[in-house]
């Protein structure tokens, strides 16, 4: 059997099709994870101590059980409480909660090399606790944790493809559903790596273009 | 009020006492500061120089005492025994807005420019607008002869400038105390120069300064008083001449002041 070209270009449509899906588990997650990470940091790091608890419970259980236990849970879980989401809704959700918890630890990390000077030259001009966050400690903290929240995306991208468990014909799904039509695993599985790869090349380029921006003092 | 407003000193400290835990870092501390006046904190180190000065704008939270801005008490709810409530944070940033600050290692903000550190409070505290709060930043910094820098990002100064900066922030919100922590102490040898001038001329135009400073130069010459501190105590609080231009009578102040003559003039 010889490797052929022609199996993956006349199913490449399939395969782009598919990658849609992906990218907008990658990027939904990626958003969820962004916004509620810097949420459950500040719980994290809070002074109220039933919110300190409650942030590090919610991190060790993220961080702790299997994503795709999660998205299982999320996907059989979330009717009984009343929430019928589509599958895609749930993969979304789990695949962003749980970075989430990532994203909060590498925040919380970067926050502890901010001098605190700077924290408290803030507090003896007057400067109120929401405008410190958003302005001096926030913009600070993701770039400094820039590479690793970079890092983090890309992990996301990856699995992205444990959504295929839920029904959901992302790419990984959809190069497995070709294959069991076309007995051409090697040809689909390498052209699909290829647009896994492709993708998270641009993060990659994002992220350090992102980098340069930034890079101040 | 009036004529009493203006013989009141600006800030009143009584009794004041600080403990770390078990430690006693401040006891029984009472000083006050008129308005215009230059008031130097000398002192060994641990010797609670650094905490007294921020007490002051409760950057610490002293137990015991009160520390009185204008009359008012900073910090907390009221004068009582303890356990006493602190005031809430609003409160408190609305005290704070009238005690300038300046921190031995700067304490600049390294993602914002020369100009957007002395701009972001008056835009985020004072609620000017962009314009007016550059305008006013630029005005500041004129003031530190860092006009030319406004674009640099903290990095991108030296250590004298950034201190200037520092210095420019604070003082861009029209501030009615200016404290300064050791504000040379980080600084080059030759850097120091540049900042002490800048603050010998607020000295001038009548702004009301304390300082914590290792700079007995600054001390003898600029100061109108100069408290010695040691072990939380203060020891003594008196024009400058009374320390260096004599033998002092405190043999704590004496053995002080004779660890510099041997550090210092070589």
């Amino acid at each position: 059997m010889n490797f052929s070209f022609e199996v993956i270009w006349h199913n490449l449509p399939y395969l782009l099709a598919a990658a849609r899906w992906t990218l907008l588990i990658s990027l939904g997650g990626m958003a969820i994870s962004l916004v509620w990470g810097i949420f459950l940091c500040a719980g994290r790091i809070s002074r109220g101590s039933v919110i300190r608890s409650l942030a590090r419970l919610y991190i060790s259980f993220f961080r702790g059980v299997p994503l795709l236990v999660q998205l299982l849970m999320f996907y059989y879980m979330l009717p009984y409480v009343g929430l019928d989401l589509p599958a895609i809704a749930a993969a979304i959700l789990a695949v962003g909660m749980c970075s989430a918890a990532y994203t909060a630890e590498i925040l919380r990390g970067a926050l502890q090399t901010i001098p605190a000077g700077q924290t408290e030259a803030a507090q003896a001009l007057g400067i109120p606790t929401l405008s410190l966050w958003r302005r001096i400690l926030v913009p600070q903290a993701i770039r400094i944790g820039l590479p690793s929240l970079v890092n983090e995306l890309i992990l996301l991208v990856k699995v992205s493809s444990l959504a295929s468990v839920v029904g959901i014909g992302e790419l990984t799904r959809i190069s497995q559903n070709i294959t069991g039509e076309t007995y051409r695993p090697l040809e689909i599985f390498i052209a699909a790596a290829v647009i896994y790869f492709l993708i998270n090349l641009v993060i990659s380029g994002l992220g350090r273009l992102a980098e340069k921006r930034l890079e101040v003092g | 009020m009036g004529d009493n407003l203006t013989d009141q000193p600006i800030i009143q400290v009584r009794n004041m006492s600080k403990y770390f835990d078990e430690f006693e870092a401040l006891r029984d501390v009472t000083l006050d500061v008129h308005r215009s006046e230059v008031l130097c904190l000398i002192g060994p180190s641990g010797s609670g120089k650094s905490t007294l000065l921020r007490c002051l704008n409760f950057l610490e939270a002293y137990d015991g005492g009160e520390v009185l801005l204008e009359g008012e008490l900073i910090g907390w709810k009221s004068a009582g025994a303890s356990p006493r409530k602190a005031l809430s944070g609003e409160a408190l940033r609305r005290q704070r807005q009238h005690i300038g600050m300046v921190f031995q290692q700067f304490n600049l903000w390294p993602h914002l420019t020369a100009l957007e550190n002395v701009a972001e409070a008056l835009i985020h505290v004072k609620g000017l607008g962009k314009k007016q709060a550059h305008e006013k930043a630029r005005a500041a910094l004129a003031k530190v002869n860092l006009s030319d820098k406004e674009k640099n990002y903290p990095a991108n100064l030296s250590g004298g400038q950034q201190q200037r900066v520092a210095i420019a922030r604070a003082i861009a919100m029209e501030p009615s105390v200016m404290l300064f922590d050791e504000p040379t102490s980080a600084l080059d040898p030759e850097l120091v120069g540049e900042v002490l001038s800048v603050m010998k001329e607020m000295a001038n135009e009548g702004m009301t300064m304390v300082v914590v400073t290792h700079e007995m130069g600054f001390a003898a010459h600029v100061a109108d008083r100069v408290a010695f501190l040691d072990s939380g105590r203060l020891v003594t609080c008196v024009p400058p001449a009374e320390i260096f231009g004599q033998v002092p009578e405190d043999p704590r102040v004496r053995a002080f002041l004779q660890t510099y003559r041997e550090r210092n003039v070589v």
